[in-house]
């Protein structure tokens, strides 16, 4: 049976720490950029945006919403306009897969992301002298001129089925796959599973009725779900996400 | 058949018009896009097999849970570890990028004096002629350590003093400790049985104390809920991170703290909503409520908050007797769900005098938050493995970075209750680093080895049959067969928590209403980041993102 992994990401409990950025950058072999890379060309698979809700002084109130690829499962607009067959939709699990080797640099599929998701790599991946004794194993560095974005930590997910086959299993143990922004979150705001098992406790949270999910009117019925009791918080969220982060900062 | 130069040029372009027909030019596409992503100079991670190990972080005093996955014997990873009681499987955004510090550009590999390359020889040589002219204080960040037994050993048999440079968590205790008359390396945060957590400024959900340890709590008590479990107050000037997810923020002038303190202390008093008794601050209502800001009805509506839900603790985030002292009247000071006494032996420390020029020399071990160099004309011995820039003092001196010393972690400063453990060595410690215990044990050969230290302590947690080791399942030491397996237990990233109660005897004698200090805005970067510089990582959270402002001391 084919699994859809996704999450709901509980914004009542995001503290907007960033661990989940770093954490993600170390697992995916995602180099620190020169001093002149921006918040517009840096690297962040993983985003944690700041929302407001636009009021002043006392009346203001912030939270913090962390973006990462929806991986979007219906007319998913990125597979749609590559040219070159470098973005999939995994069958048997649901994933965007960013294959950068296909990758020409061309950021059509940057383009179509209703969510900004997607990154170009506009300089040659460089670390200190010896830093690249530190990268993962598990993870190719991505050359100049390739977009990348979150692929759910696919190395984890490789990891989790060499384990199984291995054990003599057709199934992964949820267990042993867990990306690595979830389990960096140091408030366990990140839920991760299977959506398409019921009573998976994601799929649960993802059809409470706190739960929604980024521009869900566009139907591209993203993967990622976001949960929060507060109104203004889903109000400010599922706006375009660049706005309102835009608002916040000037 | 003759063929024409006009056959010639109709046939090549038909194979080129058919060509794009055939998958040859896609495959040669794809091809060169491969090709010209596999530059020499293109790093390749390496292939080895991966281990995990697990040991205990040193970058502050927290003492998080750490899990490193190691490939070829080099560091590639690290997240928290699940079954730490304390974290919680939790670290700071800045510990998960920890595992490249080591080749951060401002690494130490030299002996630096004023700025010039010099050599160990030339330090040694420098430092004992110090000792021989006149007293020399050994500071150090986090006492308690076996390294902390080797210069305190140190500075007893040279003449010297032996001092400590504190964070402001630790700092933070020091006027209940004046109050009580109870070190305040023996108190401690019991934010496990608060039910409202007052806190003035202070960045509890931002890496405060020992990351995971509140938030976690504060996740599983408090996010979302309209009434939650344990409420949060914050109150601060900014909105701050804690102050954008506190149950609720109660926005002040800046600098008013102590005012607004002394309001909520008239309304407890005058309305009865505590029993203690004891002086009154004499600031008046109105005072208070202009300063702060806020109405007078608005400063009586939050004291009823705080007094509403009890055990209340208020935490502040540097020494303020001012605002301390609101814990002294909730009676939260040696209550359960208040400042608690977290050990039975007395740790008495003297903190490095603001005026230190009466020393002929400071040794500054590397645990010393970089910020806390203190300004002074006497010769500086400078302990570092990485450069943070400014006031670097007059011997700059290459110390092991992370996970290249072994060492011990006692307790964390804010910790209710006692805790061990052991921090590996887990990469081959560089030949050009010295740690301070190191240098000085070479001066003096009598001075304890570490390693033995650390045997001795594990040895005397074995005999006193107290606290539980907390690895995959916890085990009661009571149960340890020996010393050895206890020990062996905690170099494998265990830790030793003392789980035994002990009576919170606390008496606190405050004569008068304390007078009011400036609290310092807290940084971005929320609570105590010791280490010089930031993984490079970590500076993606500032660099290609808006989340957070750049650090300011980074480039000092």
């Amino acid at each position: 049976m084919s699994a859809r992994y996704g999450m709901v990401i509980d914004l009542d409990r995001c503290t907007g720490c960033g661990a989940c950025m770093v954490a993600c950058a170390a697992e995916n072999n995602v180099p620190a950029l020169p001093e002149r890379a921006t918040a517009r060309t840096g690297l962040t698979p993983m985003l944690v945006r700041k929302l407001s809700n636009g009021k002043e002084g006392a009346e203001r109130r912030e939270a913090f919403i962390p973006i990462a690829c929806m991986h979007c499962e219906h007319e998913t607009p990125c597979v749609m306009v590559c040219p070159q067959q470098a973005v999939e939709v995994d069958k048997s699990t649901g994933i965007v897969m960013q294959i950068p080797q296909r990758c020409l640099g061309c950021r059509y599929c940057m383009t179509a992301c209703p969510y900004h998701a997607r990154y170009f790599n506009w300089w040659d991946p460089q670390w200190p002298a010896g830093m690249e004794k530190s990268l993962n194993p598990g993870v190719s560095v991505r050359m100049r001129g390739v977009v990348e974005k979150c692929n759910l930590c696919h190395a984890r997910l490789h990891a989790a089925q060499e384990k199984a086959a291995a054990a003599g299993k057709k199934e992964i143990e949820l267990k042993d796959y867990v990306p690595a922004c979830v389990e960096a979150c140091p408030t366990g705001a990140i839920l991760f599973g299977n959506l398409a098992d019921e009573k998976d406790p994601v799929s649960i949270a993802a059809r409470s009725t706190d739960s929604f999910r980024l521009l869900a009117r566009i139907g591209t019925e993203p993967k990622i779900h976001y949960k929060t009791t507060q109104a203004w918080i889903r109000a400010q969220a599922d706006r375009n996400p660049d706005h309102s982060s835009e608002a916040q900062h000037g | 058949m003759k063929v024409s130069r006009r056959d010639l040029l109709i046939g090549s372009a038909g194979v080129t018009a058919g060509l794009i027909f055939t998958p040859v030019p896609w495959k040669l596409l794809g091809d060169v896009s491969i090709w010209t992503q596999n530059w020499p100079w293109i790093p390749q991670p390496s292939q080895g097999p991966v281990e995990t190990k697990q040991s205990v972080c040193t970058l502050c005093a927290a003492g998080c849970g750490l899990r490193v996955r190691m490939a070829e014997g080099w560091p590639v990873g690290v997240s928290g570890v699940g079954t730490n009681p304390v974290t919680k499987g939790a670290l700071c955004p800045l510990g998960f990028g920890a595992h490249q510090l080591n080749w951060h550009p401002r690494r130490l590999h030299e002996v630096r004096h004023r700025g010039r390359t010099s050599s160990w020889d030339e330090a040694q040589g420098a430092l004992e002629k110090a000792c021989a002219e006149g007293p020399v204080a050994i500071v150090d960040g986090r006492p308690g350590r076996a390294a902390s037994s080797v210069l305190e050993g140190f500075a007893a048999k040279h003449g010297g003093n032996y001092r400590v440079a504190l964070s402001s968590e630790s700092r933070a205790l020091g006027p209940y400790a004046a109050w009580s008359g109870v070190a305040a390396s023996r108190l401690g945060y019991d934010l496990e049985n608060a039910q409202t957590v007052v806190s003035f400024g202070t960045p509890l959900l931002d890496g405060w104390g020992t990351p995971g340890r509140f938030t976690r709590m504060w996740s599983e008590k408090a996010a979302g809920a309209s009434d939650p479990e344990l409420r949060l107050i914050q109150i601060e000037a900014a909105l701050s991170r804690t102050a954008a997810r506190a149950w609720r923020w109660v926005a002040i002038r800046e600098g008013s703290d102590a005012a607004l303190a002394a309001g909520i202390a008239r309304v407890l008093r005058e309305e009865r909503l505590v029993a203690a008794k004891g002086p009154l601050p004499q600031m008046s209502m109105e005072e208070a409520a202009a300063q702060s800001g806020l109405t007078g009805q608005a400063i009586r509506e939050l004291a009823h908050t705080i007094a509403e839900k009890r055990p209340a603790l208020v935490i502040t985030p540097e020494a303020n007797p001012a605002i301390a002292a609101l814990n002294v009247l909730l009676g939260a000071v040696g209550a359960p769900g208040g400042i608690v006494v977290r050990n039975k032996k007395a740790l008495e420390h003297i903190a490095l005098e603001a005026n230190s020029n009466s020393y002929r020399a400071l040794v500054i071990d590397s645990s010393v938050p970089w910020d806390l160099v203190p300004r002074s004309n006497v010769e500086v011995f400078r302990f570092a493995a990485w450069d943070g820039g400014g006031n670097a003092g007059d011997w700059l001196l290459p110390a092991p970075g992370f996970l290249e010393e072994l060492t011990d972690v006692p307790t964390a400063p804010t910790s209710a209750t006692e805790t061990y453990g052991i921090a590996m060595n887990l990469l081959a410690q560089p030949a050009e680093t010295k740690s301070a215990a190191q240098l000085l044990g070479k001066i003096d050969s009598t001075l304890p080895d570490i390693e033995k230290l650390i045997h001795t302590r594990c040895e005397q947690l074995f005999q006193a049959k107290l606290g539980t080791i907390h690895a995959e399942q916890p085990v009661a030491v009571a149960k340890f067969e020996s010393a050895k397996k206890l020990e062996e237990r905690l170099r494998n990233g265990a830790v030793w928590i003392d789980d035994s109660r002990h009576a919170n005897s606390v008496r606190c004698a405050m004569k008068e209403w304390p007078a009011a200090t400036r609290v310092l805005p807290a940084a971005d970067w929320g609570a105590a980041w010791e280490a010089p510089v930031l993984p490079a990582l970590a500076e993606k959270l500032y660099k290609e993102s808006n989340l957070r402002d750049a650090p300011a001391r980074r480039e000092a």
